[in-house]
């Protein structure tokens, strides 16, 4: 049995009625949309041990550093314990802290798998200390709704992302991608869970319209520039297969349908933004 | 980072919010209630030049109202000394959902 399989079987075992999040979204379909690379792009693939070109290597390890989701990154262990952390300090019930345990469980499966792959490509990567640079990760969470919005935005980053890795031409991504992407949508819902109960309560929602503002920024400036230089680069080598305006119009389809059937207010989406 | 986490500790120290030791390897801080020592949220230090100012002047009405901030009321108590006519208009604002 391999290491992977027994963690499978522990997170069968671990299945609540809300645990997972991902399960009932996937079972009433396809959650999010599908991302094509433009008519004629190069079609590359490249597996482990393969040589890669040095622009290849570059634009990879580069894309993997903003994920970070490493055993070998410290900095990506810390944030984690400030999770744990925060959740001791407010969590509004037992059972939202244990949910908040399990979703702390999954993302350290990502760790794992993250790690085999960064080894299988460069071992000194496999060990560098990235601390998130994007601002998203670093806003204050000072209420069980910051850290709601947090998952829910900042997990479904992860979601659009590895579902754009489904195609890639690295095929360890690839091969991972489907279980990151389910993984973190069922984080992003677990986000609007919380949301959904903050938002029953006129107080509650009325916290959460005023965070909106701070949070809702912050997520669409995640995506980059859209005229960011390294994005054809990304598509030409098919480690991406749309460019930055692209993903962050999907996603905010997706989040604004979402926050209104909390009954909340959109804000204006170039308000306060750093990265347009 | 050490101008941003300045930064950071002036904006919260305006509302009775006091910014501890790093967390975790020199990016993450707790904050802590000023009057009581509570821990009320964390932040990190890759916030850009200006925002946690910002942040925290924008949540002002939520600290004046108990949204955000201590259960021990200190937020709220600093708010109110700071600026008695915001805060009496924040209770006015929010009086329905406060």
């Amino acid at each position: 049995m391999s290491e992977m399989t027994e963690i499978d079987e522990a997170e069968a075992r671990g299945r609540t009625e809300l645990w997972p999040f991902w399960r009932r979204v996937y079972a009433q379909g396809d959650p999010l949309p599908r991302f094509a690379a433009p008519a004629g792009t190069p079609r590359h693939r490249f597996d482990e041990g393969d040589g890669l070109p040095e622009e290849y290597r570059g634009l990879l390890l580069k894309m993997l550093r903003h994920e970070g989701e490493r055993a070998g990154n410290k900095s990506f262990l810390g944030f984690m314990a400030t999770c744990l952390d925060l959740a001791e300090a407010i969590f509004p019930d037992a059972t939202s802290r244990l949910i908040k345990a399990e979703y702390l469980a999954e993302e350290l499966k990502h760790a794992i798998m993250f790690h085999r792959l960064a080894v299988g490509l460069e071992r000194d990567f496999a060990l560098k200390d990235v601390p998130y640079a994007h601002y998203a990760f670093h806003l204050p969470r000072e209420t069980w709704a910051d850290d709601a919005y947090f998952h829910f935005f900042v997990d479904l980053n992860g979601a659009f992302h590895a579902r754009d890795w489904r195609e890639s031409s690295y095929v360890p991504l690839a091969k991972m991608s489907a279980t990151v992407e389910r993984d973190e949508l069922g984080h992003s819902e677990m986000g609007y869970y919380f949301l959904q109960r903050i938002c029953e309560t006129p107080r509650g929602k009325a916290v959460a319209q005023h965070l909106l503002g701070k949070w809702y920024p912050a997520a669409l400036d995640m995506f980059g520039r859209s005229d960011s230089p390294n994005v054809p680069k990304f598509i030409g080598w098919g480690l991406k297969s749309v460019g930055n305006a692209e993903i962050r119009e999907a996603y905010k389809t997706y989040v604004d349908a979402k926050l209104a059937a909390l009954g909340l207010d959109l804000p204006d989406e170039r308000a306060h933004r750093r990265f347009l | 980072m050490g101008d941003i986490v300045e930064e950071i500790r002036a904006a919260y120290g305006r509302v009775g919010i006091t910014l501890d030791r790093p967390a975790t390897y020199g990016t993450y801080y707790r904050l802590l209630c000023a009057g009581c020592g509570k821990m009320v949220g964390n932040v990190g230090d890759r916030l850009l030049p200006g925002m946690a100012a910002a942040l925290v002047e924008q949540q002002f009405d939520l600290y004046a109202t108990g949204g955000l901030g201590c259960p021990c009321g200190h937020q709220r108590e600093v708010t109110r000394g700071g600026d008695p006519a915001r805060w009496e208009a924040a209770q006015r604002r929010h009086g329905e959902s406060a």
